[in-house]
């Protein structure tokens, strides 16, 4: 899948995550850049991306992306 | 993780008078579906129904104090009444464990509570997260 397909599903979850059908993430998003993305909500953002694309993440993976275009790689990279 | 998928837990419960009248003291909800018999049955039921928030309760228990580790907290629970619960019931509380997500160290569980008609009257989720 292209990095703008997974780009785009991964938008849709976080809409229906934080509750917020205004948020637009881009690659060089980050945690700071969106109010409701917090430690818990990061949760739950890993959570439905891991069920989404039926694909797991490490810890070590999560702790090494600096914005979502890094998370978008590692997706691709897990064969989505 | 000392967690694996499909491992289930099982625990019995019973809505006593201690429970009800100690939710009744606590959160003041003394609606008459809850505390007039007359009331509820002409609504319907059996007689009074037993505050459906009272098997969160029994959830939290189950999280706090029935797991095999202690350093667990509820990210959320989601739960259904299906059923009324009356006092005295004998509930039976099954909990299976639906996903494991090691990178966030986070379980997620289902659950339903039967009661001694094999009735399901409630069912859920739970999810929990494992504290370093």
């Amino acid at each position: 899948m292209k990095i703008e397909d997974i780009l785009k599903q991964v938008n849709e979850i976080f809409i229906d995550t934080l509750d917020n059908d205004q948020v637009i993430i881009t690659e060089t998003t980050t945690a700071n850049d969106v109010e409701e993305w917090d430690s818990l909500t990061h949760i739950q953002l890993v959570v439905a991306i891991e069920k989404h694309f039926k694909i797991r993440f490490t810890s070590k993976e999560i702790q090494s992306w600096n914005n979502v275009g890094e998370m978008l790689t590692c997706i691709r990279e897990k064969g989505v | 993780m000392i967690f694996k998928l499909d491992d289930t837990f099982d625990k019995p419960f019973i809505v006593s008078s201690e429970t009800y009248t100690g939710f009744i003291k606590l959160f003041k909800d003394e609606n008459p579906l809850h505390t007039d018999e007359k009331f509820a049955k002409t609504k319907g039921f059996k007689g009074r129904v037993m505050h459906g928030n009272i098997l969160h309760g029994f959830i939290s228990y189950f999280i706090g104090e029935c797991l095999p580790v202690k350093n667990v907290i509820i990210h959320s629970q989601e739960i259904e009444f299906k059923n009324a619960v009356y006092l005295n019931d004998e509930l039976q509380f099954k909990a299976v464990i639906t996903g494991i997500y090691e990178s966030v160290n986070t379980v997620e569980f289902k659950f339903y509570f039967k009661n001694a008609a094999s009735n399901i009257v409630a069912k859920g989720k739970i999810q929990i997260g494992l504290l370093k």
